[in-house]
Order: structure tokens, then C-alpha cells, then sequence
């Protein structure tokens, strides 16, 4: 197996876009490719993560996006899998440079939905549940980490308080991120004030509907090598399921997929939780964050509440969890996502996250999902 | 072959049509093909009861399409009766937490435009 690299990485700001989805794909893709230096006839094939193209009028972006690269004649394609689709996507690529395939690919993931208003994104994005027992029964995506947070709370010593936490502290990190969505310090009081969208869930524990684009260049080691001395390593790749619906869960305070996930990338990697400087964990909603922090064994499970009361979770403490601003601050274009951790990833660990640079950064975490975590990819990086 | 029809006539008369292993015996949904324990493809079906209590749910204030009228109601995952099963379905008429703790008895009671449809019992 090639040993595999991201060479290269870039996104627009996340928020509320006026630019097409072509364009901001197409914007986010020639920032790797620059960031890369490399020349674009270079690259051997582009996947795309998408989910709701439909919705700005494109899909089928890959050969579009390759056109305008003036690289038509080179393979892509698009992968959906809800919001980890770019999580998934990453892992094909990684997939295909790893066994040989591909010298070096582009890996691009978008969204453009906030144009279409709230009422179609709630309903839109409750179509990647198992609609006929969870969609199709009144459940939106914030309902169904609601009723995970509701079976957190009674299992656990935890409170609302505790939840609003984690938005108070990716705020604080997302305000330091100059691409991020939601850039704005709140406080707890904040939170609990803000209107209840389901549950135990307010508002203010919910990430926002966000357009975006992040994309990164990956490459066998010999190609990196070739081209930089500032890449960085992937050393990890896993992914795992989950029964599609929360009712086939046993446990619902805890994500199976992830687990399988997490296990499968520190075994390729060689690691354990203990050695995760940073990690970019898939907080669409403050219970994900917690129940998420458990999963990928940086805390015991009931003990991530914990965990967030004592700062634990901060940037530049013990572990940092979402120095980006997570989706909660960042923003969560849900087609991007899962690339926008790889781009956090590669800035941190090559010198070019700014203020909110995690010191002495050298192995980062990053963990995306669909849905409920019915689709969840884990990936490792280390700075060379 | 669709069998979802028939596991809508077992909700629409209260019952939850279930599939059991022929070879191990595990019990699932009616909507699964293969034995998620075994990988075998032959089940005998298994009628239970539509009753059971609240393993979790929320209250939803901002709806999905046409759930507005509904609003606010409760999505809940309910535990079925002796059996290691849950299903999920939308009861209407709940506003606060203090109206459906965990635990609660419920059941269902059919299937419409709203999904699976449940009451407290």
C-alpha cells in the first residue's frame, strides 16, 4: 500500500454564499491546487461530495468542475452520503492513491442550500433518515439528536447546561477562524435562552444550514515529496455502520459506526486515542460533540460531560475538539464537511491555522458521519 | 415483493409484524431480508403486541412539511413489550416533557401521512 499525503488544501468561507455551486467548488478546488503548486494536468481524477446539487440547479459537478480545471479529459465523480459524503469521498480517494491507481487526485466537497430557506433544508435533509420510520413520521435531523440527547440525560448526570457548553466553546474557537459561518463569542445563558427547535435541543445547540466548498489535494508519498516539503501524512483511514434508524440501536447514546470507525484508523495507524493532539469531530448538534468525544475513546462513556465542564476540550488544553469551530461555529455545508476537516487538519499540522493553532500540534483526528452516524469515516494525520 | 403493505396492516391493527430467524431465532422488523445475527433468508413471521413503553423522544417545535399542523408533537422510539425490539413512530398532542417521561406506556394505533402512529396508553 502507498504510503498517501495531502499535498495541498483549501475552502471558501462558509455562511450564507451568493456565489453558484459551480462556482464555489471551482473556487475551493484552484485554492488546493495552488496550495499544492502543483500543475492541474497533474492531477489523475476528482471526487466530488455533494448532497443537494439538485437544489442549486447541478449535479453530475465532477465533469463541470474538471472542465473549468481544463482538465476534461480526467475521470471524477460525485459522492452523496448525506452529511459525511465528504468523509466518504476523501476515504474512495484515499482508497485509490493508497492501492496504486492514482499518483494524485483532487478531492472537493460542496453545498449550497441556504438560499432555499429553512423549511426546505429541515425537510430536504430529513430525507437522509430512514424516512419511512423517521422522516416520514415527523422526525427532523435536530428531533433525532433531540431524542439522543433526551436518552443522554436520563442515563447520565448530565444537563442541558452541559450541552450548551460545547456550543459555547466552539463559538469561542469558530471566532478565531476567519472562514467560519457563525463568528461570534455567546455565552451559556446564550443558549438556554435561544427557542427550543426540538426537545431538549434550542437553537443555539444546533449547527446552521451553511453553503461552502473545501478541497484538498492527496498524493502517493513519492509525488509529495517531489512537489513540497509541507505535506502532511495520512496515517489512519477507517470507517464502520450503524443500523440506519436510532429504534435499531440498543444504546442510543452512543454511535456504533464511529467506534468501527476510530478502531480501524488507530489499528492502521498504529495509535491510540492518548496520542491525538487535535480532533475535528462531527458536532451538528452539542450532544453529537459529547456523545462523539466518548465513541473515539478520548473519554469514557458519560464521562464527556464531564470532559466539557472542566475544559478538558478546549483549545490548547488536554485534548483540542474542534479548534475550526466545529460545524456548530464553522458552519456545516453538508457535502464540504468532511473535506473542511481535512483543510483544518492540514493547516494545523503545517503551520497555517493562525490564532487558533493547536501548540505542538502532531497527530490530528478528524471524524465525519451521516445522518445519525449511519455512515462514518475516521481519518488520522501527522505532521512529517 | 414488497412486504412493507403487510407490516402497515399489522400497525394499522395495532401490531408490529416481526420476522424471526428460521435458523437462530433473532427477531427483527418486518422490513429486513436477511438475519442481521446469521445472514439467513428464511423467517417464520411473528405478530406482537403494538404496546410498550418510551425508550426516548423529543418534541418537535420546528416541523418538517407537512407536519405544521401537527406541531408540537412527539417522535418517539418506543421498547416493545417482552421483546428486545423498538420502533418509532409520531404521537401527537405533547408539548412538554412533563407530559411523556421516559418510561411511559404507549401504543400503536395505525399509519396515515404521519408515519407509524402511537398514543400513550
Amino acid at each position: 500500500m502507498e504510503k498517501v499525503c495531502v499535498l495541498g488544501a483549501g475552502s471558501t468561507k462558509y455562511g450564507k454564499l451568493d456565489d453558484s455551486i459551480t462556482d464555489i467548488t471551482i473556487q475551493a478546488s484552484v485554492a488546493a491546487i495552488e496550495s499544492a503548486g502543483i500543475d492541474p494536468k497533474e492531477i489523475d481524477a476528482g471526487y466530488i461530495s455533494n448532497v443537494f446539487g439538485v437544489a442549486d440547479k447541478q449535479v453530475h459537478l465532477g465533469p463541470v468542475i474538471m472542465s473549468n480545471l481544463g482538465i476534461s479529459e480526467k475521470p471524477s465523480l460525485s459522492i452523496e452520503s448525506a452529511c459525511g459524503s465528504g468523509s466518504v469521498s476523501f476515504r474512495e480517494a484515499f482508497a485509490n492513491v493508497a492501492a496504486g491507481f492514482y499518483d494524485a487526485v483532487l478531492v472537493t466537497g460542496v453545498e449550497k442550500v441556504t438560499h432555499t430557506g429553512t423549511e426546505w433544508t429541515t425537510t430536504y435533509f430529513s430525507y437522509c433518515s430512514d424516512f419511512f420510520y423517521e422522516g416520514g413520521a415527523g422526525a427532523s435531523f435536530p428531533g433525532l439528536f433531540a431524542s439522543m440527547a433526551r436518552a443522554y440525560l436520563t442515563e447520565f448526570k448530565a444537563t442541558e447546561e452541559d450541552f450548551a457548553m460545547v456550543a459555547v466553546k466552539n463559538h469561542a474557537n469558530g471566532f478565531l477562524n476567519p472562514k467560519a459561518h457563525l463568528r461570534k463569542k455567546i455565552t451559556i445563558d446564550d443558549v438556554m435562552k435561544s427557542a427550543v427547535v426540538a426537545s431538549p435541543l434550542k437553537l443555539y445547540d444546533c449547527c446552521p444550514f451553511s453553503d461552502g466548498a473545501s478541497s484538498v489535494i492527496i498524493c502517493n508519498e513519492k509525488f509529495a515529496k517531489a512537489h513540497s516539503k509541507n505535506y502532511v501524512e495520512v496515517i489512519g483511514s477507517g470507517r464502520g455502520g450503524s443500523p440506519a434508524t436510532l429504534q435499531g440501536r440498543e444504546h442510543m447514546t452512543t454511535i456504533p459506526s464511529t467506534k468501527l470507525a476510530a478502531q480501524a484508523a488507530y489499528k492502521m495507524a498504529g495509535i491510540t486515542p492518548k496520542d491525538v493532539d487535535f480532533a475535528e469531530v462531527h458536532d451538528c448538534f452539542t450532544i453529537a460533540e459529547i456523545v462523539d468525544t466518548e465513541d473515539l475513546g478520548f473519554f469514557e462513556k458519560g464521562q464527556g460531560v464531564q470532559a466539557i465542564r472542566e475544559g478538558r476540550t478546549s483549545l490548547n488544553s488536554e485534548i483540542s475538539i474542534n479548534p475550526s469551530g466545529g460545524l456548530k461555529s464553522k458552519g456545516h455545508p453538508i457535502g464540504a464537511t468532511g473535506v473542511g476537516q481535512v483543510v483544518e487538519a492540514f493547516e494545523q499540522l503545517t503551520g497555517k491555522a493562525g490564532d487558533r493553532a493547536v501548540k505542538d500540534a502532531h497527530i490530528g483526528l478528524t471524524h465525519n458521519f451521516g445522518a445519525t452516524g449511519a455512515s462514518c469515516a475516521v481519518h488520522l494525520f501527522k505532521s512529517v | 415483493m414488497s412486504n412493507k403493505q403487510e407490516f402497515i396492516d399489522a400497525v394499522n391493527s395495532g401490531k408490529v409484524l416481526t420476522r424471526k430467524c428460521a435458523k437462530c431465532g433473532n427477531l427483527h422488523l418486518a422490513t429486513v431480508y436477511f438475519c442481521q445475527q446469521c445472514g439467513h433468508k428464511e423467517f417464520e413471521n411473528k405478530l406482537l403486541d403494538g404496546t410498550g413503553a418510551v425508550a426516548t423522544y423529543t418534541i418537535i417545535t420546528v416541523p418538517p412539511a407537512g407536519f405544521e399542523k401537527y406541531t408540537p408533537y412527539a417522535w418517539v422510539v418506543m421498547k416493545i413489550d417482552n421483546y428486545d425490539l423498538r420502533i418509532s413512530g409520531f404521537l401527537g398532542g405533547i408539548a412538554s416533557p412533563s407530559q411523556l417521561p421516559i418510561g411511559s406506556k404507549v401504543k400503536i394505533i395505525g399509519y396515515d401521512d404521519r408515519g407509524i402512529i402511537l398514543e400513550k396508553q
